[in-house]
């Protein structure tokens, strides 16, 4: 049995360089915060704290993740999660009354709205990169900067408060008071993505049209058809996303969360997705989700390290994730 | 794969409930200790939450709160995010509560975005204090500086003794979500209605953002200028507003026609005030500010009884009264004039 696991440990070292290498990053610092802060880090609230703040980036990126695989990216994913939390926003404002009546109709209804904002986004993106054929870097650019604008517009820049607390107590609980509700929105999706990716056509569709767009098309893939659907799931996400940051703030904001288009797009490569497309699985991206999180709350529990190296550390690890791969990648075309 | 995942995630859980087994039984053992002993202050563990924590404000404020670390003996430190961002400020905030600080004291960057996490902070009975958020509910106090009245009154008494009393003139806010900045605004807007009767407020555009950056100030003071030929005057809050205004007053070639007053951190503008593009700065002193807070989460930790006129002990802090109508809201005197003539001698 013993030798069963670790030979199948082994296997997957072998088969997958990038998640050893996130295991091990991970393990490092699991260690290095036994030794220094065990009291504070191993503790059932922390867990729980931290598994209710990856969620909103997390799905965040998911979708840059999918996006990337078939070799383009999404940088509107913060500006469509804001964009889907201010008109939840407003929807719960409308529906629900001050002592919270019709909540439990309004729930289910600001997600679908939500739901329904990222979808519409994501096709707007599809259809400017498969259709009008502008560069996704460039088009998702641009669309951050429209989804953004017409959420100021909506809010005329100021935060939208007030919204009925009952909405951030539905998703901020925990289910049996041990399971933040916001992981099992994460799960859910995870689940959703995984299924799509491994179980069906669409998912080889993705890889396939990842690897070589051409090859693809000549193959009988609808290759427009599949960028549009894959921009779809990634806006999908990020309004999930969004709709998680509006209870964590129980408020929306055209600004919030701005830092996280950078920390996804770390996080998708130091999950080992091939920025060229066609490559990488979602498992290494939420193992990369867990270590950026115990990294950040970690670092917010040692007082000793000044604010000030954050952004050097997070710089830090991107290169060097960046520069190990680059090494594997040459050593097996050496091979 | 999948496998390897769920068996990490099993060990994960596995780890934390032996942690948090650990934990309880730690937590009953210095409940008894404490019951038999004094309360052991070098226990308690005191953070001050800034807005982030390379701003130059929030670098004054931790050199106070360092010094009062030093004095008193106790553990306090700040502990600011990299950049100024409400979603950072809140995961900080749940971290501390995570690792079960005993009293928060933040200057929030957007307060609703806090109320939640503050919320869960008081509920595991974490004191929390608050500066620059009188909006705030979720909170024990909240202290000011001084009444944000009688101090946007003051800057408006800056503002018209440089525009020579007369002329058209706006107000610009960090964010207009923010609590004191706004009230500032607001009360030097009443003070010039009652005051300065040659004075109009600019209509179309009454209250403008700076973001609590000095380029997003200069930029709209630019287009401002621009827009409306009219604007004799800009009344500033945060410490970015002024610096910036005054930048785009000093391109735009305007030295002496436009002015603007407001806060500003001394040493950082020096050279506008030297040069006239600004008269006078107003300010309180964030070091202070940062003692004050960590003085009332001690008091509170300490079990003594917070009433009106509470002294802190801190200069500016010595006879706090509640805010008229709030039990919540405490005001100092803590307000201090930078011009020409004494801005070198303050050392920050």
């Amino acid at each position: 049995m013993l030798s069963k696991i670790t030979n199948r440990i082994s296997t997957v070292i072998k088969n997958d360089i990038y998640i050893t290498r996130l295991i091990a990053l991970m393990l490092i610092w699991l260690v290095f915060m036994g030794f220094f802060r065990f009291e504070k880090f191993y503790t059932v609230i922390n867990f729980q704290t931290m598994a209710a703040q990856f969620p909103e980036f997390g799905l965040m990126a998911f979708g840059i993740m999918l996006c990337m695989i078939l070799g383009g990216i999404d940088l509107s994913v913060v500006g469509v999660a804001n964009f889907a939390a201010i008109v939840g926003a407003i929807t719960l404002k409308k529906i629900v009354g001050v002592d919270g009546e019709m909540l439990g109709i309004a729930i289910p209804i600001v997600f679908i709205v939500g739901i329904i904002i990222g979808a519409m986004a994501g096709a707007v993106n599809g259809f400017l990169i498969s259709i009008i054929n502008i560069p996704p870097i460039l088009a998702t650019l641009g669309t951050f900067e429209l989804f953004t604008g017409i959420a100021i517009v909506l809010t005329k820049g100021k935060a939208i408060s007030g919204i009925p607390f009952g909405f951030s107590e539905a998703i901020t609980g925990r289910l049996f008071g041990l399971i933040p509700i916001q992981l099992l929105i994460f799960l859910a999706m995870a689940l959703v993505i995984t299924f799509l990716v491994t179980k069906t056509t669409y998912g080889k569709k993705l890889y396939l049209t990842g690897t070589n767009i051409t090859a693809a098309k000549f193959s009988g893939v609808k290759t427009t058809k599949i960028i549009i659907k894959t921009y779809m799931i990634s806006g999908i996400s990020a309004s999930l996303g969004g709709l998680i940051m509006l209870a964590n703030y129980n408020s929306a904001r055209a600004g919030y969360g701005t830092v996280y288009t950078l920390q996804c797009v770390l996080i998708v490569v130091l999950g080992g997705i091939n920025p060229s497309g066609g490559k990488g699985k979602i498992s290494g991206v939420i193992l990369a989700i867990f270590v950026l999180q115990m990294l950040a709350s970690g670092l917010n529990k040692i007082p000793e390290i000044s604010s000030f190296y954050i952004p050097l550390i997070w710089g830090g690890v991107l290169v060097a994730v960046m520069v190990m791969n680059y090494f594997t990648e040459n050593k097996k075309i050496k091979l | 794969m999948k496998k390897l995942i769920a068996m990490m995630v099993i060990m994960m859980m596995v780890v934390s409930l032996a942690a948090c087994g650990a934990e309880e039984e730690t937590k009953t053992e210095t409940k008894t200790e404490a019951k038999t002993e004094t309360v052991d202050e070098s226990e308690w563990e005191i953070v001050i939450v800034p807005k982030d924590a390379t701003n130059p404000w929030f670098v004054r404020m931790n050199e106070g709160v360092e010094e009062y670390k030093k004095v008193s003996g106790l553990n306090i430190y700040q502990k600011g995010t990299p950049e100024i961002d409400a979603t950072l400020q809140s995961q900080l905030i749940a971290d501390l509560i995570a690792s079960g600080v005993d009293a928060i004291c933040v200057v929030p960057v957007d307060p609703a975005s806090l109320e939640p996490v503050l919320k869960q902070a008081r509920e595991a009975g974490i004191i929390v204090i608050a500066h620059e958020g009188a909006s705030l509910e979720n909170i024990d106090y909240d202290i000011e500086a001084f009444s944000n009245d009688a101090y946007g009154a003051f800057i408006m008494d800056n503002l018209a003794a440089a525009m020579g009393e007369e002329g058209v003139y706006t107000t610009m806010v960090g964010h207009v979500t923010n609590a004191s900045h706004n009230e500032w605004a607001d009360g030097g807007v009443a003070h010039q209605k009652a005051n300065y009767p040659n004075m109009t407020l600019l209509e179309a555009e009454p209250r403008v953002e700076s973001e609590d950056n000095g380029d997003v100030a200069y930029q709209t003071a630019k287009e401002l200028l621009k827009k409306y030929s009219e604007l004799k005057g800009i009344m500033g809050t945060s410490s970015y507003d002024s610096p910036g205004v005054a930048r785009a007053i000093e391109e735009l070639g305007l030295t002496g026609k436009v002015a603007t007053a407001g806060t500003g951190l001394p040493a950082a503008n020096a050279e506008i005030l030297k040069s006239g593009a600004v008269n006078a700065l107003t300010l309180w002193d964030p070091a202070l500010a940062g003692q004050a807070m960590a003085a009332m989460a001690v008091k509170m930790l300490r079990g003594e009884e917070i009433t009106d006129n509470c002294d802190l002990n801190v200069e500016g802090y010595r006879n706090l009264t509640f805010k008229p109508g709030s039990d919540k809201v405490f005001e100092g005197q803590g307000w201090i004039v930078i011009n020409k003539e004494n801005v070198d001698s303050f050392g920050f």
